[in-house]
């Protein structure tokens, strides 16, 4: 246990810090000096030793700090990320632990190409279509960023964002599911104990659980990337201020400081959910694939 | 007179059209023993998911079964059985979780079975060891199966059945690939609880030795028909199924008689040649060992799992130096060569493991028997196809088709296509370390043979490494038993058979040593 | 391992995939003659006309016919995409054969490094990509964020620590026979999978990419960017929207039932 810990830590440190490499190259880029290879090369020192003294610059697009910027949009994300999870969980748990059994999935499988193979755009757009014309929500996918929503529709506004996230989310969730409950179910323990005597049940609840679970939290970073993915198209389809939708217009406006901000704080946020994840899941069923 | 424990009868399983059991009937009285012998897919399998109580979705089940007093009832129905029926698994088969202590999980069979709190079934289970002879404790099995060898773990199982006081114990191949040491301890642990606790005992089993030590009444299985059913003795004799007689004639013996004069020790020029190695740093092996295996001669290094013949081994082909020592292979310093030079030699060595993944599971039969040709030789198409032709008949692969990849053959098959490829090769050394693990008794019969074969067509010097003395005689000549690390014996095998001097030695060779069943392998 | 589903309904499947696979390649190829207009080609019949017979797919907010706009921009996708999934395959799968090959913890470092790319969403990577370079490299951009998805993933199976891999040194059989029998297996049997799988993944990237603004600039459409010029007008002219859309699923769709069924959700 402890060596596993340690080793997660290591990577988790080496991740963060080529993050922080690699944010300091793309924030480089952005100076008026980097224009050849020495150039290029002193701007990316002098971008990595700010980062070391925690300066992280202005943005250059709104002349704000960019801390300040990133203080007041991540959060936005976050919570669009968060909630999107709850969705997918709620979406994705007992979808994924239905197809895992062998009847269902012959059939299923196949239609669950046919939904996952459409991109969260296409299914955001398709969603606020269907809240338009089915249910009449006043959903826009066309409004300046930042309008003001009138309190009684907030949720309406909010709601489809999130499913949007939670649905990506959830083809995620699902198959990392499926994919450590398909592991599981070839163990030999399964037989053994059965036929040794213990109830089928008991047996799925205390052995085979702890170990699906171990599974989608090894998988956990695949569904970060998923949700966070879900998230800059959801806030660019709905026109809501976030991270997400700041880190696109900021390589559009090639405001690359903000951008490498951005790019390294989504890093150290899946490397962070990676670390979690494995140890919880090491912990739960230790041995199981890393 | 008192109904029997268990009837079955015409009890049939099929699965996808095809009969893997057909029409058995069966009658066990109360405190009875029988072994069910068969090899893989004989239906041995499909016989223990009825009695178990759990067909698989695939299997249709028609016939009728019978416990003790109760009414008969289609074999079909998942009912709970009116009787106590205990399963003993082997451990080799991971038949516990591997994230739970091995005790838990002992504890919660017992408490289910019984129906009793765990802190009895705990008891109970305590009792059960403590009647055992050996030094396994609770506190030893509180750990995840992985982190304990295997024969505690059979030890701990076996616990768990006598603590659970069955009327009948389904014993599943219990002690396959143990070690023979390790056979004959847990085989003389279940004879005792079964004379205990007066139950029933069904054996399933694919190798020989455990009918042999067991005795008694014997069925055998093949295709999913009873070929065969009558008293140990009787089928050990000659009088029997042809079947049965072709696998008993198998069933391995150590050879007692006097040794012949000696000659293939002292065959050729000397091939491998040890001075006063002393071994990897962490295994404590004896130092200064020095020997030497001429072309064309055989040595075994036999012992226990865990007494550093691997450790050895490693070391004499330059895996691993060693801290001290020499190692000469065809006259040549090994540890001294460099990397390239060192590859050139190792082109005429070859193994042959119990562990089938040193075959490439992504490769096909024929790539994986044209390799070492095309990496060692420029030779045409037709050459190279001619001469894995040749090995692959030798094997008896010839028949398969050659574009199936490895991952899709069966154990036996990949066991034979590592012959195949060290026989191509036409190595100087083989290594071959416990050839036969894994295999039924059909399978290390002809596995046997097999290995016979290649030494006695190509004359390659062989360095065996094995638990079995019967392994051992087969395949070499020589012998160094080890015990923890050190050389405890050497010399020639049937020397050594015949007055073993050091106990390690004498525990081995009794545990193949067979119980007179027989009227003696002279009457046959 | 490398065992795949070789059932019949799984077969049948693949063969599903490639066979629609082909199809869309073909439209693709012809696209020029069998669309009815020139792409870009504004005012070709009424405005947001419904689809009916004239116009199949109907018309869009500047009067082009939706089907050939369809056409064109699936010609548009498919072949930066495929040009993608190319470069994908060659730079994961020349990573993943190095980084097997390199001593372990140096092996460990680019394996960590080339993971801090992959812990971010292909997708940003793919934006911050175009960002740099220019929206003319979208192959290039997406590729390049595609490739740490999962095909590295396939070539972690040539691990040089496996056990036949040391029975190949212990048997003197040289690194580069060791290689070739790596490159052999894996390209051989798992390169239309790949292939497919890399396509899908990368399709899908590509598109969103073009969705957000960073791909095909004007006057060259690609499916994402008609996504997104129709949103404005969707609601009101679902057909606008629903046909390229439909011609996008059915590209990623088929890409992913080619790559079988389990691996092709790795994407």
């Amino acid at each position: 246990m402890q060596r596993f810990i340690a080793r997660q830590t290591v990577r988790l440190v080496v991740g963060v810090l080529g993050a922080v490499l690699v944010a300091a190259a793309i924030s480089a880029a952005g100076e008026a000096y980097a224009r050849n290879l020495p150039g290029y090369l002193s701007a990316f020192s002098v971008h990595l030793l700010q980062f070391a003294r925690l300066d992280f610059g202005v943005s250059a697009v709104s002349a704000t700090p960019a801390l300040q910027e990133l203080a007041q949009n991540l959060p936005l994300t976050l919570i669009l990320v968060g909630m999107g999870f709850g969705v997918s969980l709620v979406a994705g748990v007992p979808f994924g632990l239905l197809l895992a059994l062998r009847p269902a999935r012959k059939i299923a499988a196949p239609l669950i190409q046919v939904i996952t193979a459409t991109p969260v755009f296409c299914s955001g757009l398709a969603l606020a279509y269907i809240a338009v014309h089915a249910v009449h929500w006043p959903v826009s996918v066309n409004a300046p960023v930042g309008a003001i929503v009138p309190p009684d529709q907030f949720w309406q506004i909010t709601a489809l964002p999130v499913f949007t996230v939670g649905l990506a989310g959830a083809a995620a969730v699902q198959l990392a599911l499926r994919r450590s409950t398909m592991q599981s179910s070839g163990e030999s323990f399964r037989t053994g104990l059965k036929r040794m005597g213990l109830g089928l049940v008991e047996i799925e609840a205390l052995y085979v659980l702890p170990q699906v679970v171990a599974g989608l939290l090894f998988g956990a970073r695949e569904i970060v990337l998923t949700l966070l993915s879900a998230a800059v198209v959801a806030e660019w389809v709905f026109h809501r201020t976030g991270a997400a939708d700041l880190f696109v217009k900021s390589v559009a406006l090639a405001d690359w400081n903000m951008a490498a901000i951005l790019l390294f704080v989504f890093a150290t946020v899946t490397f962070s959910v990676d670390f979690v994840g494995k140890v919880i899941g090491h912990a739960l069923a230790p041995g199981e694939r890393v | 007179m008192s109904e029997p424990l268990l009837e079955l009868a015409d009890l049939t399983v099929s699965r996808g059209g095809a009969a893997v059991l057909d029409r058995l009937s069966f009658k066990l009285d109360a405190g009875e023993s029988a072994i069910v012998l068969g090899e893989e897919g004989s239906g041995t399998d499909a016989l223990l998911r009825v009695l178990c109580g759990f067909p698989d979705q695939a299997d249709t089940v028609s016939g009728t079964i019978r416990f003790a007093a109760s009414p008969t009832r289609s074999a079909a129905k998942r009912l709970k059985p009116p009787i106590r029926i205990a399963y003993l698994p082997n451990p080799l088969t991971r038949p516990l979780s591997p994230h739970a202590s091995v005790l838990k999980q002992l504890v919660r069979i017992v408490a289910r079975k019984l129906g009793a709190p765990f802190g009895s079934a705990r008891e109970e289970l305590r009792l059960a060891l403590e009647r055992f002879p050996t030094a396994v404790t609770l506190q030893l099995l509180d750990a995840k199966p992985d982190r304990l060898d295997p024969v505690t773990q059979a030890i701990g199982l076996l616990a768990c059945v006598s603590a659970q006081t069955p009327d009948l114990i389904l014993a599943d191949h219990p002690m396959a690939d143990l070690g023979p040491t390790a056979v004959k301890l847990l085989m003389s642990l279940l004879q005792a609880e079964h004379k205990r606790l007066g139950a029933a005992l069904i054996f399933v089993t694919g190798g020989l030795q455990a009918a042999a030590r067991l005795g008694g009444r014997v069925l055998v299985l093949r295709a999913g028909r009873v070929v065969e059913e009558g008293d140990a003795v009787r089928l050990m004799s000659g009088h029997a199924h042809a079947y049965t007689r072709m696998l008993f004639k198998a069933l391995p013996k150590l050879n007692l008689d006097p040794p012949k004069a000696r000659t293939s020790a002292t065959r050729g020029q000397p091939l491998l040649q040890v001075h006063g190695l002393s071994c990897v740093a962490d295994t404590p092996m004896r130092d200064g060992l020095t020997f030497e295996l001429r072309r064309g001669a055989a040595l075994a290094l036999v012992g226990e799992a865990g007494s550093g013949r691997r450790a050895l081994l490693r070391t004499l082909l330059g895996f691993e130096k060693a801290p001290s020592g020499k190692v000469l292979f065809d006259a040549v310093d090994l540890y001294r060569l460099s990397e390239a030079m060192v590859a050139r030699i190792r082109q005429h060595i070859a193994f042959i493991t119990g562990e089938d993944d040193t075959l490439d599971p992504r490769m096909t039969i024929n790539d994986t028997v044209d390799e070492p040709l095309c990496a060692h030789l420029s030779l045409s198409r037709d050459l190279v196809a001619g001469y894995r032709e040749e090995a692959l008949k030798r094997v008896g692969l010839a028949s398969h088709d050659g574009n199936r990849p490895v991952w899709t053959l069966s154990v036996f098959d990949k066991r034979r296509l590592q012959v195949a490829r060290a026989f191509v090769g036409a190595p100087l050394l083989v290594v071959v370390d416990e050839p036969l693990k894994g295999l039924d008794a059909f399978a290390q019969a002809i596995m046997r043979e097999v290995l016979v074969d290649f030494r006695a067509t190509q004359g390659p010097a062989f360095l065996v490494v094995t638990s079995d003395f019967t392994v051992a005689q087969t395949l070499a000549d020589e012998v160094m038993v080890f015990h923890e690390g050190k050389l405890v014996e050497r010399g020639s095998i049937s020397h050594v058979v015949r007055e073993p001097k050091h106990e390690t030695s004498k525990a081995l060779i009794e545990a193949v040593l067979l119980p007179d069943l027989s009227p003696g392998p002279g009457s046959v | 391992m490398t065992a795949r589903d070789t059932s019949l309904s799984g077969l049948i499947l693949r063969a599903v995939g490639w066979f629609g696979l082909g199809l869309l390649a073909l439209a693709v190829f012809l696209s020029d003659f069998l669309a009815h207009e020139p792409a870009g080609a504004t005012m070709t019949g009424a405005v947001l006309a419904p689809p009916s017979d004239l116009h199949p797919f109907g018309t869009d907010l500047l009067g082009r016919d939706v089907f050939s706009e369809t056409l064109h921009g699936l010609a548009t996708t498919g072949v930066n995409a495929a040009l993608a999934a190319l470069i994908a395959i060659v730079l994961g799968g020349l990573f993943g054969a190095v980084a097997a090959r390199l001593p372990r913890p140096l092996a460990f470092l680019l394996r960590e490094l080339w993971g801090v790319l992959a812990s971010v969403p292909s997708l940003l990577v793919a934006i911050l990509l175009l960002g740099l370079f220019g929206h003319g490299y979208t192959f290039l951009a997406a590729g390049l964020a595609a490739a740490p998805l999962g095909f590295v993933r396939a070539f972690d199976a040539v691990d040089l620590k496996s056990r036949h891999a040391e029975y190949a040194r212990a048997t003197g059989i040289p690194a580069t026979t060791l290689l070739k029998r790596d490159l052999t297996y894996e390209f051989r049997y798992l390169l239309g999978a790949v292939t497919a799988r890399a396509l899908a993944a990368v399709t899908v990237v590509i598109s969103t990419a073009s969705f957000l603004g960073f791909g095909a600039t004007p006057p060259a459409r690609d499916l994402g960017l008609m996504i997104a010029a129709s949103k404005i007008s969707f609601f009101s002219a679902w057909w606008t929207a629903a046909f390229p859309a439909l011609a996008l699923v059915l590209l990623v769709l088929c890409a992913r039932l080619a790559a079988g069924l389990d691996e092709g959700e790795q994407a």
